[in-house]
């Protein structure tokens, strides 16, 4: 019955030894998928290369699929997995910075470290400038903190915000996701192919 | 060339099929009969929480904490609303087993707030009651030890300790004695209790030996039906 | 010399079997952990350790480095840290085996390697600043946050990329 930890099934001391082991796969597949290339990352914006799509939404999927079937045969608790809490505006706006961060820098924090391990320089500046972002956010934080808990919703989930059951919405994004998929062949077809 | 287009039509297929694998599966959970699953704890917690004995509080200790009228114990009782009516404990809310799951209990039962002391005449019922709550995820569910049968034996008719015995057992004697004053104060005799047993009608065998010696219990086995489930009743020591 | 920039392009897995092993680590994370991954989360703990070693009186101070500080232990030994730790390793073999352990600056040939440096940085600090606002950056927030389908994950994750589009006419002499 999981999810495991929490519910004393793996001692706590495991924890940090399971912390190394998914961070491991996590970088490897990062790395093997190309994530550590900024240029190929960003290639999703300009229509060169659609790797950061497929990638995020076949994980998504498979991963939310997985957990729904986990969850129908009693493996894991879904109501006992944390949910990242909403607030729309913090989300919102943090979210559009972010884009606009990854545009120009041309990673997000974690392929930024797997470019940090095999020897990106552009990777290691970024990593400097997410800690430098962390820091004038924290010397701020007093000013812009009753912003931040906006639009407070809690640890909602989509099938609660909509009013559509779960599986309905996994099922939609599962055909939205293969359609984006489609489309993203056909749209790089037609961009100018970008070498890098 | 031929042999590249081939190898393009080949990859388009593959991906076809994982398409439509992917699309299965998602649909497989859209048509997935309603989940089967249990609510509640886990079976294997609840098969530790099952055998463990921290459920059980005894009778002394409930009547300390009666007696301090400590807000934070409710207690209920889980017999049938006959039984309720003709003698419980005071202050006692009265839930039957049959109706312990039914939407009206549920916000007495399903809450941390309190801590719930469940009671019948003896174990029996409020055990099931209790497997009932757990088994539903319910926190802060007790049983008293013996339940009403155990009730009368300490706290309404302790047995007198003899010399030879420690000095606690007759500290406790003694507050037995007072405890039983508070609550035989005008409310219930012993003998009023008697009915009650009788009427439960179940199949009723004596557990452990009487306290009167010569007076068998097996005279008072009774066999009948108590809604549909046999029971078994302590009922000797209330043979006074 | 295309032939072989070709060849070196093929060396990165196909991405819907590094999507699908990627949704697999996820899953695995959430059974054993019940939380997701997270990345940006690392980055926090260097800096709350750095500063809390640097100015530890500014750092109880203020109020968000504050939460994160403990009495037991430095900040840095959090879950996220040695998954961080794990990332950096983990990437570093899969980048050994396929022979791209390289440092170098990766730029487009338009621009400098001093104008794509500038700009990774700038981007770094708007990326660290993001996701503390939004509480999760790309993997905290948005992948882990749809695989139980958090509103807030969507929410970030439709941000993040509807603005990267918005803004991608405006940055793109320095990617293509």
């Amino acid at each position: 019955m999981g999810p495991l930890i929490p519910n004393g099934i793996i001692p706590e001391q495991w924890d940090f030894v399971i912390a190394i082991l998914i961070g491991l796969a996590f970088g490897f597949i990062l790395e093997a998928s190309g994530f550590s290339s900024s240029r190929k990352l960003v290639g999703v914006f300009y229509g060169y290369d659609f790797a950061v799509l497929k990638v995020f939404f076949t994980a998504a999927l498979v991963s939310m699929i997985g957990l729904y079937y986990m969850d129908y045969l009693s493996w894991v608790d879904i109501t006992q997995l944390y949910v990242h809490p909403t607030f729309m505006a913090s989300a919102i706006i943090g979210g559009m910075i972010m884009g606009v961060g990854f545009i120009t820098g041309g990673f997000c924090p974690g392929t930024s470290l797997t470019g940090v391990a095999i020897g990106k320089i552009d990777a290691m500046v970024f990593t400097l400038g997410l800690m430098i972002g962390v820091f004038i956010f924290s010397e701020i934080y007093n000013l812009i903190s009753p912003f931040l808990t906006r639009g407070d919703y809690g640890n909602i989930t989509l099938d609660e915000s909509l009013g559509i059951p779960a599986d309905m919405i996994i099922l939609a994004i599962a055909i939205a996701a293969i359609a984006a998929f489609y489309f993203s062949d056909i749209v790089r077809g037609k961009v100018k192919k970008v070498f890098y | 060339m031929s042999k590249k287009y081939q190898l393009k039509k080949l990859s388009t297929r593959r991906y076809q099929i994982l398409a439509a694998i992917l699309i299965v599966l998602a649909a497989g959970l859209v048509l997935l009969p309603e989940n089967p699953k249990h609510e509640g704890i886990a079976p294997n917690l609840f098969i530790n929480k099952a055998m463990s004995t921290e459920r059980y509080l005894s009778t002394d200790l409930i009547a300390d904490k009666m007696i301090n009228k400590d807000p934070s114990v409710l207690l209920v009782d889980v017999r049938s609303e006959t039984e309720f009516a003709k003698f419980s404990l005071p202050n006692a809310v009265n839930i039957p087993l049959s109706k312990f799951l039914d939407e009206e209990f549920e916000e007495t039962i399903n809450q941390d707030v309190y801590d719930i002391v469940l009671f019948s005449n003896d174990n029996f019922m409020a055990n099931e009651a209790w497997l009932l709550g757990n088994r539903l995820g319910y926190s802060n569910l007790f049983v008293m030890k013996g339940g009403l049968n155990e009730w009368f034996n300490t706290i309404i008719s302790p047995k007198i300790p003899e010399e030879t015995m420690p000095r606690e057992a007759f500290e406790l004697y003694a507050f037995r004695k007072a405890a039983g004053m508070y609550f035989g104060l005008g409310t219930t005799e012993v003998p009023e209790v008697k009915p009650v047993i009788e009427k439960c009608s179940c199949s009723c065998s004596c557990k452990f030996p009487c306290k009167r010696p010569g007076k068998s219990c097996s005279k008072r086995k009774k066999e009948e039906k108590c809604s549909g489930r046999r029971l078994l009743i302590y009922c000797c020591p209330l043979d006074y | 010399m295309e032939k072989e920039k070709k060849v070196k392009r093929s060396v990165y897995w196909n991405p819907y079997f590094g999507g699908f092993l990627l949704g697999l680590v996820i899953i695995f994370t959430f059974y054993i952990t019940g939380r997701g991954l997270g990345a940006s989360g690392a980055m926090k703990s260097a800096v709350v350790a750095a500063v809390d070693a640097v100015a530890p009186e500014h750092a109880e101070s203020n109020a968000y480095y504050s939460k994160f500080i403990t009495e037991e232990g430095s900040p840095l030994n959090a879950w996220l840290v040695w998954e961080a730790l794990g990332v950096l390793v983990g990437a570093f073999v899969s980048g050994a085996i396929s022979g791209r352990l390289k440092l170098k600056v990766q730029h487009s040939p338009k621009i400098t390697a001093k104008r794509r440096l500038v700009m990774a940085l700038i981007g770094g600090v708007l990326f660290g600043f993001g996701a503390q606002v939004a509480r999760g950056c790309t993997s905290g927030a948005a992948l882990s946050g749809m695989a139980v389908l958090a509103t807030g994950g969507f929410v970030t994750m439709l941000a993040i990329f509807g603005t990267g589009y918005l803004a991608a006419y405006f940055f793109r002499k320095n990617w293509i």
